[in-house]
């Protein structure tokens, strides 16, 4: 197998479909030789070209407005935002418009496009250009939203969001961008609503997003030292959800901690939390659910404060032992 | 037609047809306004009678592969761009048989295939996608505009400016079209805006702004029709402001306290349809009493829209969760 | 055909509307978009315009009439055309569909109380435990009552039970334990009779009637319900909120009425040849209260949102009591009025109200309040201040009374005046200077005529 980063693997993933789809094309700003705020384009207006590469001027409302008119009318357009703060400045576009036309529109026309959009602190880029805003999209029905955490899973999940006849918010975290995996070589697809177990336990489920996902694995491990067997689980998608995984592992193990970057309150993790007391697991819940999220600040400049911020892996240890009376 | 300077692809009995198109959107208005008032629809409604020259004049210079993007007071974009009333009708009735299944109402009539991509209920929400539209058909090379209709408020908006300036500077085949019936909702526009014209606004993007009498068809029709050929040329977008006024309240429960008993008079005076009626009859294109028994085939037509609308089925628990995702 | 006219419905709280005038009559041609009559609504005043073209070819209603929304009321159509001498019936579809929402609402506000009263029994004893905890003594009659939990303030978990069914300690069948909880029963108190001690049903109950727990007496069944709506539903409204938004206080002044009593003996006869109606001493009140009100204005204010607006009419409002209700009608600018005029329009203005014939501007625009219970056995009372007024007056009867006057007993006829005011708005002083001012003008009611 063949190690390559998550923004490679985003690349890739971009670069494989439109060689074989004339209909994709990508467009955001400064994504030309610039190559993105990120680099994440980097080298693809040289191969496609500034038709099928669109530089746009800094207009997030005019774009993702553009991105939605060309995908009703036949285009699979890739929208990237340069921060995923952003999203606040074309919430109209994708609130109002992308999620509902084909609802109000009685099931006619469909939106098939992709806004692709870094998101997460620890760049110390600070409030403004910090922020998991996912809970916000996830709310809103119509629209799907992926949170891929490993070079693997960005280049499968991205395939199935380009190919999803809706429109989809997928977040890159920042901080895993550089993280390195197996990514195979060729094309292939992961599909949205499937949950990854990425490591298996018996004592308590850890349900983590994103960069968290990676912060509970080795929450995982340290546990492991004391004798503490958990299990992680990545939801992968928020929507659409796999209930059914996180049902099956919280039955298992009696026991829930769910982990991510975005604020605590209001988060996506009190929508797991209540679908889990909802659900037939209920019964096997042997503690309370613990939800670790951000604190309720703006995300701080001052690198202390902002790690202060956001859950670190001994908060995860400590939520654990917490639910297990070990504390 | 020997005064009537319309342009080529016009014929005299698209012009008939557009006299009777104009009834039947005015009747679909007035029949709305009444079912409203009676209960029998309910949710609100934004009408443009005493707008009808724009639409058809509009849309009679377009082809069935042309797209439009419409607004809140959609009603009469619709019709101009070939939606039957009787599915409208439906729509507003909330019926299964209406344009949008029952689930989009007054505010969101849509008929994709024939490239009406939606009315919408948000002030300048369409324009980006009208410029979405537009990419499309240069990217695939199909040799189609698109039409993007908002009022005079829509222009106060970010997403005009946005999407204007996107398709100016990556030259799109989009037509966007000011309806200036002089109030967003109660706001006269010479308390919103600065400017005269609206059209002005197009020099800061460096496209052609054109000022037509909104209540003029014929004017309307020449002035697209410029536009579509400068569109299919590749030549970029054009702002074109029809100078108009809504005869009726904003929506419904409007007492109209924001203007004159006066100055709806006078733009009466101004009526679109007798206006194009008098030429009509003028160059004896018809006569008066053909002109009569056209407005009451439209007014026939509404009757039947409605006959239509109130068979159809309601929708039922089932439809509530379908169509959310494709 | 002729098209019905109907009163649109315009708001989606407009139930009727009331017709304040006609633009055309009957036999006017009328254009469609003309206007055509004029409707105060709920909410506001709109001029409808006509659907139809034709001749107006008949009006059922009159300027004042109210109208229920949908309801015909009249005609347009061809010269000539025949129509009904009165209005149609609404169709029927429309109020059968309402009856259907009422009766539904009613079932479901049935369902919430018994909800509610289900989940307040369970509110007794209850036992920290978790869910896995509950699962597992559910699952082997195990009652959780006895276990003592090893979590944070005694929560049982999963391990505790277990652990307890291994020990052989407290089986209950899920029935007794039911009846056990329902009447809040320490399980550990029974000692059980099944198998290896396994409490049932029967332990319970022997239990119970050895401590003579005895079920609650059930509500006595009322002898009638009345919904509130219509009118009482409006003042029920009003009082609640004058009462919860406005801090009240209520002061009271005895008035000695000897003068006011000849004034209105040497007026009668005047005010009646004047009028046809005869003055009472409600109308001398309130020229007392008008002049009263002209020097204290703060008692004569609107409290609105955050501000006193201090107005510049005396309206005086008078609550009349009507079948099932309270209506205040007001009289306008009353300082500037006679008594005779005062009179005329006190008189016309009750009965108005009685026969629920108020025009919709005769009950607006009141600045402050009198509210009159002197008919009756009644001494003093704290009226509730008609919002957004800041006072109101209550009467009392006028009665002989022991008083000193001089320094020497004297019977005299008295009555009490109680003012409720607005303490947002204003403060003790000057409602009490008020009220001694009134007191003055009523003692010396000639004054007024100054």
């Amino acid at each position: 197998m063949r190690e390559i980063t998550y923004l490679e693997a985003v690349r890739e993933a971009m670069s494989q479909e439109m060689r074989e789809n004339e209909d994709v094309f990508i467009l955001g700003e400064d994504i030309g030789v610039y190559g993105g705020a990120f680099g994440v384009t980097r080298g693809m207006i040289e191969e496609f070209g500034p038709e099928r590469v669109r530089n746009t001027p800094i207009s997030e409302s005019g774009i993702a407005g553009a991105a939605i008119g060309s995908a009703l009318t036949g285009m699979r357009p890739i929208l990237e935002l340069q921060f995923s703060d952003f999203i606040t400045i074309a919430m109209d576009q994708m609130v109002n418009q992308a999620a509902k036309i084909r609802y109000m529109y009685g099931g006619k026309g469909k939106v098939p496009m992709v806004l692709r959009t870094p998101s997460g602190s620890g760049t110390g880029a600070a409030a403004q250009h910090s922020q998991s805003l996912e809970a916000w999209v996830a709310h809103i029905p119509g629209l799907k939203v992926v949170q891929p955490s490993t070079a693997h899973d960005v280049k499968g999940l991205l395939k199935a969001a380009i190919d999803d006849d809706n429109p989809v918010i997928f977040y890159e975290h920042k901080l895993l961008y550089k993280t390195k995996g197996d990514v195979p070589k060729e094309q292939y697809s992961i599909p949205l609503g499937k949950a990854d177990v990425k490591r298996e336990g018996t004592d308590v489920t850890i349900v983590a997003t994103a960069i968290m996902v990676h912060r509970a694995l080795e929450a995982a491990e340290e546990l492991k030292k004391e004798g503490i067997s958990a299990e992680v689980v990545d939801p992968r998608t928020l929507v659409p959800l796999d209930t059914e995984t996180i049902i099956k592992s919280v039955s298992k193990t009696s026991r829930l901690v769910v982990v991510h970057e975005a604020v605590k309150r209001g988060g996506y993790g009190a929508e797991i939390a209540s679908m889990i007391a909802e659900s037939e697991a209920f019964d096997y819940l042997d503690a309370p659910i613990k939800r670790l999220g951000g604190a309720p600040s703006p995300i701080p400049y001052n690198p202390e404060l902002e790690k202060l911020h956001v859950p670190q892996v001994p908060d995860i240890i400590q939520a654990v032992k917490e639910t297990l009376n070990k504390a | 037609m020997k005064d009537l300077k319309v342009p080529e692809r016009i014929a005299e009995e698209n012009l008939v047809e557009l006299y009777k198109q104009m009834w039947t959107i005015r009747y679909f208005e007035e029949k709305v306004d009444q079912f409203f008032a009676k209960g029998k629809i309910h949710g609100t409604t934004h009408l443009a009678v005493g707008q009808e020259a724009s639409a058809a004049g509009v849309c009679a210079l377009l082809d069935k592969e042309d797209k439009i993007t419409s607004t809140h007071r959609g009603h009469g974009h619709c019709i101009a761009k070939g939606a039957t009333p009787d599915k409208m009708m439906a729509e507003l009735f909330g019926r299964t048989t209406g344009y949008c299944k029952g689930k989009g109402g007054s505010m969101h009539i849509a008929d994709v295939e024939m490239g009406n991509l939606g009315a919408n209920g948000i002030v300048g929400g369409g324009i980006p996608l009208a410029v979405g539209s537009a990419l499309t058909a240069q990217m695939k090379k199909l040799n189609y505009v698109t039409v993007c209709f908002f009022g005079d408020g829509a222009t106060n908006e970010g997403s005009f400016h946005e999407a204007v300036n996107l398709a100016a500077v990556w030259n799109l085949p989009v037509i966007f079209v000011c309806e200036n019936n002089q109030y967003g909702m109660s706001g006269s526009v010479k308390e919103m805006v600065k400017i005269e014209d609206i059209a002005t606004r197009a020099k800061s993007y460096g496209i052609p702004g054109v000022v037509a009498d909104g209540n003029d068809i014929i004017e309307m029709m020449n002035v697209t029709n410029e536009a579509v050929e400068r569109a299919k040329n590749g030549e970029g977008p054009t702002l074109i402001e029809a100078k108009t006024y809504r005869w009726k309240g904003h929506s419904k429960s409007d007492a109209k306290k924001y203007r004159t008993r006066d100055e709806e008079n006078e733009w009466r005076e101004k009526d679109p349809i007798k206006r194009f009626k008098e030429s009509l009859i003028s160059e004896s294109i018809i006569t008066e009493e053909q002109a009569e028994s056209i407005r009451k085939e439209a007014l026939k037509g509404i009757e039947d829209a409605v006959a239509f609308a109130e068979e159809g089925p309601m929708p039922t628990k089932d439809d509530l969760l379908t169509d959310v995702f494709a | 055909m002729a098209k019905e006219i109907f009163m649109p419905k315009l708001s989606s709280t407009m139930e009727v509307g009331t017709l304040l005038q006609w633009f055309k009559e009957e036999g006017d041609s009328v254009e469609m978009g003309e206007p055509l009559f004029e409707i105060m609504t709920d909410k506001i005043n709109i001029e409808v315009e006509s659907y139809e073209e034709g001749i107006l070819l008949k009006k059922y209603f009159n300027v004042d009439d109210e109208v229920e929304v949908n309801a015909c009321i009249g005609y347009i159509g061809e010269a000539g055309e025949k129509v009904p001498d009165s209005p149609p019936a609404p169709a029927a579809e429309t109020e059968s569909e309402e009856k259907g929402q009422g009766n539904s609402s009613v079932e479901t506000a049935g369902k919430t109380v018994s909800a509610n009263a289900d989940s307040n029994e369970n509110n007794d004893g209850k036992i920290r435990a978790t869910p896995a905890a509950r699962r597992v003594s559910r699952e082997n009659d195990i009652s959780l009552s006895a276990i003592s939990g090893s979590g944070p303030n005694g929560r049982v978990h999963q391990h505790d039970v277990e652990q307890a069914i291994a020990e052989g300690r407290l089986a209950v069948t899920p029935l007794a334990e039911k009846i056990a909880a329902d009447h809040g029963v320490d399980l550990s108190q029974i000692t059980g009779t099944g198998a290896r001690g396994k409490i049932e049903k029967q332990d319970v109950l022997s239990y119970l009637e050895s401590v003579n727990v005895s079920d609650q007496e059930p509500v006595a069944s009322p002898a009638k319900r009345i919904k509130l709506k219509g009118l009482r539903k409006a003042v029920a409204d009003k009082m609640v909120e004058s009462v919860q938004t406005i801090p009240h206080v209520t002061l009271t002044s005895d008035v000695d009425m000897t003068n006011v009593i000849a004034l209105r003996k040497s007026l009668l006869p005047v005010v009646e040849k004047d009028t046809g109606y005869r003055l009472s001493f409600t109308e001398v009140i309130i020229k007392a209260v008008a002049s009263a009100l002209c020097k204290h204005p703060e008692l004569n204010a609107s409290l609105i949102g955050d501000e006193i607006v201090m107005n510049k009419e005396v309206n005086i409002g008078l609550a009349v009591a009507v079948e099932n209700g309270l209506i205040v009608p007001s009289i306008k600018d009353v300082n500037q009025k006679g008594l005779a005029e005062l009179t005329q329009i006190s008189k016309e203005l009750g009965r108005k109200a009685r026969e629920n014939k108020l025009k919709p501007d005769e009950m607006r625009g009141s600045t402050f309040t009198i509210s009159n219970l002197g008919m009756y056995a009644i001494d003093a009372f704290t009226p509730i201040i008609n919002g957004p007024e800041t006072a109101i007056l209550g009467v009392g009867r006028i009665t002989e009374k022991a008083v000193a006057v001089d320094g020497e007993l004297a019977v005299r006829p008295m009555m009490v005046l109680s003012l409720s005011f607005d303490h947002r708005a204003i403060d003790g002083a000057p409602a009490a200077a008020f009220l001694t001012n009134l007191k003055t003008n009523l003692e010396n009611p000639y004054s007024l005529l100054v």
